[in-house]
């Protein structure tokens, strides 16, 4: 089959692996010596017009073409292209000599479609398919089966069910298939030997294939397409021996279409299509990297870009070193020093490395293992953020102004532009950006009186959007609810995210807003509603914080968690206190509030039955429903808030943390009196009282207002009495609930207790001071240490 | 049983016939000589065989119709990144906790790369940088003066003249001084004796493997300088249950026949049990990983494991039955957990209790032998 270019009838036909840089090498060597007029490359055959912006000489791969459905639910193809692949250099080469370059594989809307079609079978898979289209529906799938499902890192075969490409390894004699490919493919440098290589590589797997029937369809109709569009080109008048045709090498032995049937037009109109809409992005290395998930791409995208220039410059030989030594050059910057000695010796063990399994140079995982043994002086942890540097790189690509923007891209241009915030797109670096929410008098238009909140609401919407262009630092406390803090950083990453939010609507503020109702779509507490209300708020939507209120509605009614709804009801109360300052009107929000307060309130006796763990929760949650009875005094149901509090103070069968901190609620709102607390305070700390019991309620009563505790002499006679009233077993376990309370006390509070203790000893506060602060004797210390055995887990 | 020759020149091999521990090449020695014999790729000098089958030899294959055993299992690529290292000339460090097959696996690679694994150093902290360069037999010196006769030359000096590899056991536990001299000795690759006005090169093929523990990290630590001259290993404990049952079951069976310990080999339960509780005390947790215990004070290395089986056998062969049973490895178990301190004894109960004891049936014999031991 490799003479094939003496019969004169045929098209060429190149196989690759994508993102294959000795691929992309071989190619221009054909190319320039079969010179044709056309070159046809296996790729969505819509995407024909981004070419010309693909090759732009302001364009700077890695870059990547967008494919998308502009109707619900929203599918979508990506398929990257760095500037060492195959089908990228095949669109450079065309430029460069004036030929033709096309794509032939099926269209977006197709393959689209057959992607959804694909999802709806997942139902009812067969065990290894389900599998397949997980795999693949990650890693973009047009590409090339050769790439496909061999490098997810998180699915390591069992040894008796690899998978097809890493037996093929194995009976090379190879570890894994990366391995395998690398040196039989990438390290080949004899003319031909690459195209004949894959189209035989590929050919075996045909016969091999052992995917799913389905995808295996799949690829039939792929090929048939590809197969009509070749012949296509021919009927056009072009000559079978002026094409070369690009393609995965799985499919170069099938796509001549004088020896297989090419589809026909009925065939076509059979397939299912979808509305779809294609654009250019810009791509990043960490990206194509298997590392962000992307199972398609290579693991190491700077390396073989390191690989590509070698192979340009014709020193493929010189990559071992160059490797080894931005290794040691990352170290070295991070701060470990490595000498140049340890690099030659790396060199070398690679080369030996590689030749006991008689390669003609070190593969990357030959390079790696030298670089953990010399380098990392045997820990692979030392040399591992190296070592990903050098592989992965942060190498991010770039479309010159103006090409193939998206909806949402000039949507953000336009905002930018009017809210003056395109000068800080300009330079890279991390620049702040303070904002005054209120009104700016001092100008004339309303536009500019309101500038910084309208920025605030854009901000806050890139935020929701997951767009990394600006971070709200948090507000410093006395923050009077106006200002705003923000840190802002163009990133092409940040690009990156931009163009991948315009599969949630076509403006910044659409895809926010289709962003919201996914998020209340997913809310099943009252509290993830609430936070969205504050979302929607902040980013000045109206309309979503609506929904979202209806939403939250309908679960507050549902819903009696003490925890969601304290939070969800102070949420609310915060936003209806500062709404005016983003000018809106929070009187909607108002009923709910008390709503949310009055079930919150009933919740609580129920939900205080707990153990210490679920109680921290519960104690924020008491103290924002607290805060929000404070604030809103007038308008919701105070009484029935001290009542509940009452109530849990009260009660024995509770939570002793809560029903400690219900009192010391109870104390700071001057509901108990001095009295009435001295009772409580003995009552629970009575002598017999378990430890647990006694300790734990004054754990809770202590988390609150100390000044008032220290300032009550009595309480600590009683604590002082009830702590000598505890035989050693129950002192041990009293000791961890006082050591928790006092725990976080501050030294000059700790002072207090100390000179109130003393006062009761009758030792003076300077001595008790003293003895406390004092270091421990060896004696004491003993003591300790035997604490150290007890066993607290059963607490 | 050894060759004439090698008798002759090596004193240690003297007594051989009836030699407690045979040496790697004696053990192997067949399998050594079909490698040798069967050899189709280049041989390095220096070297009686090439690296591929040096990693034959010790990650077992097949040679022709014979099965070469495998002597170091799990990790293939540790091994081939060594006997590279080898290869190119450089010094081979191998570290590890105690119990990972350091030793066992240099040598074997010196077994496999000279035939000849006895030229070892074995470090501790008594010894001098005489013990690594060369001494002197004194009576002769006082008579007849310095001269080649006596001289007495380190195992590394023979290694030197004699283009092969050195091993160097528990480099770590000599003074920092004593591994100072190993730095010259690695980068010039020549030993000078002053005393008789000569200098001996390094002839091709030499090179050295050094061992050294974890544990003893901060001892003695290495030098930066004299790290820089070794390539170096980390080696790993087992990762896959599977492959420490292999490896403890390998190592037991040679050792019954080693040793002729008159007990059969435990069953394949038994071994699994003891490498269960291994690992779960070694890691401090359990296998499914839902219960944590506490480790005790010893390494528990997968060494550890094989001798407790042998010393089991042992005791079954003569004590007992000819079989292993639940209080012999109760016996074993005890010793190796239960070091000397009082908390071990306490942790080897609450494991007992809260582990083993709910681990049903299969586990309820071992459970009521060790409560006994532990008592």
């Amino acid at each position: 089959m490799g003479n094939r270019n003496s019969f004169m009838s045929a098209p060429h036909i190149f196989g690759v692996r994508h993102l294959s840089p000795s691929g992309g090498w071989h190619l221009r060597r054909y190319l320039d010596e079969v010179k044709p007029k056309v070159v046809l490359i296996e790729g969505l055959s819509d995407a024909g017009e981004l070419i010309a912006d693909m090759v732009r000489a302001q364009t700077k791969p890695p870059i990547a073409i967008l494919a998308f459905t502009d109707c619900q639910p929203v599918r979508t193809l990506v398929y990257p292209m760095s500037n060492y692949c195959a089908e990228y250099q095949a669109l450079v080469w065309a430029k460069e000599n004036k030929a033709r370059a096309d794509f032939i594989d099926l269209p977006s809307s197709i393959f689209l479609a057959l992607q959804g079609q694909r999802e709806s079978t997942v139902e009812a898979p067969l065990p290894d398919f389900d599998q397949d289209v997980k795999a693949k529906d990650e890693t973009v799938d047009e590409i090339d089966e050769a790439s496909v499902g061999l490098t997810e890192p998180d699915r390591t075969p069992e040894p008796d069910k690899l998978s097809l490409y890493d037996r093929f390894a194995r009976s090379a004699g190879e570890d894994n298939y990366e391995t395998y490919w690398e040196r039989r493919f990438e390290h080949n440098l004899t003319d031909h030997s690459y195209r004949l290589a894959a189209y035989e590589f590929g050919r075996g797997l045909r016969e091999l294939d052992d995917d799913s029937p389905h995808w295996r369809a799949e690829n039939l109709v792929r090929e048939a397409y590809m197969r009509r569009c070749i012949a296509q080109v021919i009927a056009s008048g072009t000559k079978p021996e002026d094409i070369v045709v690009v393609c995965g090498a799985f499919h170069a032995s099938v796509l001549d279409p004088t020896e297989h049937p090419a589809m026909s037009d009925a065939e076509l109109g059979e397939l299912p299509t979808l509305p779809s809409k294609l654009t250019l992005m810009p791509y990043s290395y960490f990206k194509l990297s298997s590392q962000s998930g992307y199972g398609a791409g290579n693991k190491a995208p700077a390396y073989f870009e390191l690989l590509w220039d070698c192979l340009e410059k014709g020193d493929l030989h010189h990559l071992p070193a160059l490797y080894l030594s931005s290794v040691v050059r990352h170290m070295r910057k991070a701060g470990t020093h490595r000498s140049t000695a340890e690099v030659i010796e790396a060199v070398r063990l690679a080369k030996t490395l590689s030749a006991m399994r008689g390669g003609l140079a070190p593969t990357l995982a030959d390079l790696q293992d030298a670089a953990i043994t010399l380098i990392g002086h045997g820990e692979r942890a030392s040399v591992a953020e190296a070592l990903a540097r050098v592989e992965v790189g942060t190498s991010v690509g770039s479309l010159p102004k103006g090409v193939s923007r998206t909806s949402i891209q000039e949507d953000f241009e336009r905002e930018m532009e009017g809210l003056k915030l395109a000068k800080y797109q300009t330079t890279t670096a991390k620049q702040d950006l303070g904002l005054d929410l209120r009104e700016n008098r001092r100008v004339k238009s309303e536009e500019a009186a309101w500038l910084d909140l309208n920025r605030s609401f854009f901000l806050h919407r890139l935020a929701v959007l997951g767009v990394g262009f600006a971070k709200k630092q948090p507000a410093p406390g006395d923050n009077p609810g106006w200002a705003e803090k923000w840190v802002v950083q163009w990133t092409p990453e940040c690009e990156i995210n931009l163009v991948e939010a315009v599969l949630l609507g076509e403006t910044v503020e659409l895809a926010t807003a289709f962003r919201f109702r996914q998020r209340l779509d997913n809310c099943l507490r009252v509290g993830d509603a609430a936070e969205v209300v504050r979302d929607a708020c902040e980013c000045g939507m109206m309309e979503s914080m609506e929904t979202a209120r209806s939403r939250l509605q309908a679960l507050a009614s549902e819903s009696s968690e003490f925890v969601s709804v304290a939070h969800a009801a102070h949420e609310l109360g915060m936003i209806a206190r500062y709404g005016d300052i983003r000018r809106f009107d929070a009187s909607p929000l108002l009923p709910l509030v008390d709503e949310l307060f009055v079930s919150g309130a009933l919740a609580l006796g129920s939900s205080a039955n707990c153990d210490n763990e679920a109680a921290k929760e519960i104690v924020g949650a008491m103290e924002e429903l607290n805060r929000v009875s404070l604030e809103y005094h007038d308008r919701v149901d105070e009484e029935l808030w001290v009542r509940a509090l009452t109530e849990l103070s009260d009660a024995d069968d509770r939570n002793p943390v809560l029903s400690g901190y219900a009192c010391a609620i109870l104390l700071e709102r001057n509901v108990i009196t001095s009295e009435e607390l001295a009772r409580e305070v003995s009552r629970r700390l009575s002598p017999g009282i378990d430890a647990d019991l006694g300790a734990g309620w004054f754990e809770g009563l202590s988390r609150r207002n100390r000044y008032a505790l220290l300032a009550r002499l009595q309480l600590w006679e009683q604590l002082a009495a009830y702590v000598e009233s505890l035989d050693d077993e129950q002192f041990k376990r009293a000791l961890v609930f006082l050591r928790r309370a006092f725990g976080s006390f501050s030294p000059q509070e700790k002072r207090s207790i100390a000179e109130n203790l003393g006062e009761i000893w009758g030792i003076g506060a300077d001595q008790a001071s003293e003895m406390l602060s004092n270091e421990l004797t060896e004696r004491e210390e003993e003591k300790l240490k035997e604490l150290d055995d007890f066993d607290f887990s059963d607490l | 049983m050894t060759t004439k020759k090698a008798a002759k020149k090596e004193p240690s091999a003297k007594y051989s016939g009836s030699s407690l521990r045979l040496t790697a090449e004696e053990l192997f020695a067949e399998e050594i000589d079909v490698l040798i014999k069967a050899e189709t790729h280049p041989v390095p000098a220096g070297w009686k065989m090439s690296p591929r089958s040096v990693l034959t030899y010790i990650c077992g294959g097949k040679c022709g119709k014979l099965d070469i055993t495998p002597k170091y299992i799990g990790h293939e690529r540790l091994v081939e990144i060594a006997i590279s290292t080898l290869v190119t000339d450089r010094a081979l460090l191998l570290i590890g906790e105690p119990g990972t097959a350091k030793s066992w696996l240099s040598e074997h690679l010196t077994a496999a790369i000279n035939g000849d694994s006895t030229k070892v150093v074995q470090g501790t902290a008594g010894t001098t940088e005489e013990q690594i360069r060369y001494t002197w037999n004194y009576a002769m010196l006082i008579a007849t003066g310095p001269s080649e006769d006596a001289l007495i030359k380190s195992p590394i000096f023979r290694a030197m003249e004699s283009g092969s590899v050195a091993r160097f056991e528990e480099i770590t536990r000599c003074a920092s001084e004593v591994q100072d001299a190993m730095i010259s000795l690695l980068s010039e690759k020549r030993i000078s004796v002053p005393e008789l006005v000569t200098e001996v090169a390094a002839q091709k093929g030499f090179s050295i493997i050094a061992t050294a523990n974890t544990r003893d990290r901060g001892v003695n630590d290495m030098s930066a300088a004299l790290k820089r001259r070794f390539n170096i290993i980390v080696l790993p404990t087992p990762k896959a249950i599977e492959t420490e049952i292999d490896i403890v079951r390998k190592r037991v069976a040679e050792l019954a026949s080693n040793l002729d310990l008159r007990a059969e080999i435990p069953s394949e339960e038994a071994v699994e049990q003891v490498v269960t509780i291994f690992r779960e005390l070694r890691s401090g947790q359990t296998l499914d990983g839902k219960a944590k215990v506490k480790a005790p004070s010893g390494v528990l290395s997968t060494a550890e494991a094989i001798s407790l089986l042998a010393n089991s056998m042992a005791l079954a062969g003569n004590f007992g039955t000819g079989v292993v049973t639940e209080s012999d490895i109760a016996a074993g178990l005890q010793g190796a957990v239960v070091k000397d301190e009082e908390k071990d004894h306490l942790v080897w109960e609450e494991y007992l209790k809260n582990v083993m004891k709910k681990r049903g049936a299969a586990w309820r014999k071992l459970y009521a032998a060790c409560s006994e031991q532990n008592g």
